[in-house]
C-alpha cells in the first residue's frame, strides 16, 4: 500500500520536472511534445490511483488528439517564441503567492487514501451498492456516467457540439478573409 | 513523519503544477504558450480530483464477486472523464482563435499585436483630422 504512494510521489515529481522544462524552453515544437509527455505521465498516475477509465481517456484524448491538434496548428504558426521585453516579476510573484497559500491550506486536506475522508461519505456508497441491481453493468464508472448522471454527459455533448460549430465558423471566415485580402491586393496592384 | 509527508506530497506537487500553468498563461506573451499553460492547469486539476478519489488498498471501481472488496470512489472519475473531453474542445477552440489572429496580424505575440493596434488607431485619428481640415477649407 505504501509502495503505491511512493510510485505516485515519484511520478508526480517527474511531472514537476516536465513542467519546469516547459517553463525553460523557447521552441514551440518542444513545448508541444513536452505537453504530450506530461499527459502520458498523468495517465500512468491515473492507473496507480485506480482510475483506469480516466487513464485510457487521458492517454488517447489528452496525449493523442490534443497533440495532433497542436501540431496541425503549428503548421501555420511561427516556430519560435520571442524573448519577452517586459519583466515577468509581477506574474511570477502572483503565482508564488497563490501557490504558497494553496500549500499552506493543504495541511487541512485529508491524507491520500483514507476511507474516512468526506469525499467518500455522501452519495457514492449508494452508487456502488445499487449499481448492479439498478443498471446491471459491472463498470460503476460507466453506470454513473451514462445513467445516474446522464444529464452531465448530455451537457458535455452540447459543449463539444458548440465548440465544434465555433471552430468551423472561425476557420471558414479565416479562408474567406485571406481570399478577400488577395483580391484586394491584386486590385491595388492593377 | 515520512508517511504523512507522502500523504500530502501529491497535493503539494499538484499545486506547484497549477502555478506553472497559471504562470504560462499570465506571464508569457505567446498565445500558443498560453494555451499550453491552460492544458497544464487542466491536467493538474484532474490529478487533484483523482487523488481525492483514491482509497488505500482499493481496486478500480469495476464490480467483482468477492464479498469484502473496497472500491475507489467512482464519482471523481466520472467528473474528470467529462472534463477531459470538454478540455480538448476548449483547446481546439483556442487554437482556431490563434490561427485566426495569426492570419489577421501575422504574429501570435501579444506585444506585437497591441503595437499594431496602436498604430492603426493613430492612423485612424490622423485620417479623420485630414478629412476635418478638408471640410474646413
Amino acid at each position: 500500500m505504501i509502495s503505491e504512494l511512493i510510485i505516485n510521489a515519484f511520478l508526480v515529481t517527474v511531472m514537476l520536472a516536465i513542467g519546469i522544462a516547459l517553463l525553460r524552453t523557447r521552441t514551440l515544437i518542444f513545448t508541444v511534445v513536452l505537453t504530450s509527455a506530461y499527459s502520458l505521465v498523468a495517465a500512468l498516475m491515473f492507473i496507480t490511483l485506480d482510475a483506469v477509465d480516466v487513464a485510457f481517456t487521458e492517454a488517447s484524448v489528452g496525449a493523442g488528439i490534443s497533440t495532433i491538434l497542436f501540431l496541425a496548428a503549428m503548421a501555420y504558426l511561427p516556430k519560435e517564441e520571442e524573448e519577452n521585453i517586459n519583466s515577468q516579476t509581477l506574474p511570477a510573484l502572483t503565482c508564488i503567492l497563490l501557490g504558497g497559500i494553496l500549500i499552506w491550506c493543504s495541511y487541512d486536506l485529508p491524507e491520500i487514501g483514507l476511507l474516512s475522508s468526506p469525499v467518500h461519505q455522501h452519495i457514492v456508497p449508494d452508487y456502488i451498492l445499487g449499481s448492479r441491481d439498478d443498471i446491471g453493468i459491472p463498470n460503476i464508472v460507466t453506470s454513473v456516467l451514462a445513467s445516474y448522471r446522464g444529464y452531465d454527459t448530455f451537457g458535455e455533448t452540447i459543449v463539444v457540439f458548440t465548440a465544434g460549430v465555433a471552430v468551423l465558423v472561425l476557420l471558414k471566415n479565416n479562408t474567406q478573409t485571406s481570399k478577400q485580402k488577395n483580391k484586394n491586393s491584386k486590385r491595388k496592384v492593377s | 513523519m515520512i508517511s504523512s509527508t507522502i500523504g500530502i506530497w501529491n497535493y503539494w506537487i499538484v499545486f506547484l503544477l497549477m502555478m506553472i500553468g497559471l504562470f504560462l498563461v499570465i506571464g508569457r506573451k505567446n498565445f500558443l504558450k498560453k494555451i499550453v499553460g491552460l492544458t497544464i492547469f487542466q491536467t493538474s486539476v484532474f490529478l487533484l480530483y483523482i487523488t481525492f478519489g483514491k482509497i488505500k488498498g482499493g481496486t478500480p471501481p469495476i464490480l467483482n464477486n468477492a464479498i469484502d472488496t473496497v472500491y475507489s470512489n467512482p464519482l471523481p472519475h466520472v467528473l474528470i472523464l467529462t472534463a477531459i473531453v470538454v478540455g480538448v474542445a476548449t483547446t481546439a477552440l483556442g487554437l482556431s482563435l490563434v490561427l485566426r489572429i495569426n492570419s489577421e496580424y501575422g504574429s501570435i505575440e501579444e506585444d506585437e499585436i497591441s503595437a499594431q493596434d496602436l498604430v492603426d488607431y493613430h492612423d485612424q485619428i490622423e485620417t479623420s483630422k485630414k478629412i476635418d481640415t478638408k471640410f474646413i477649407q
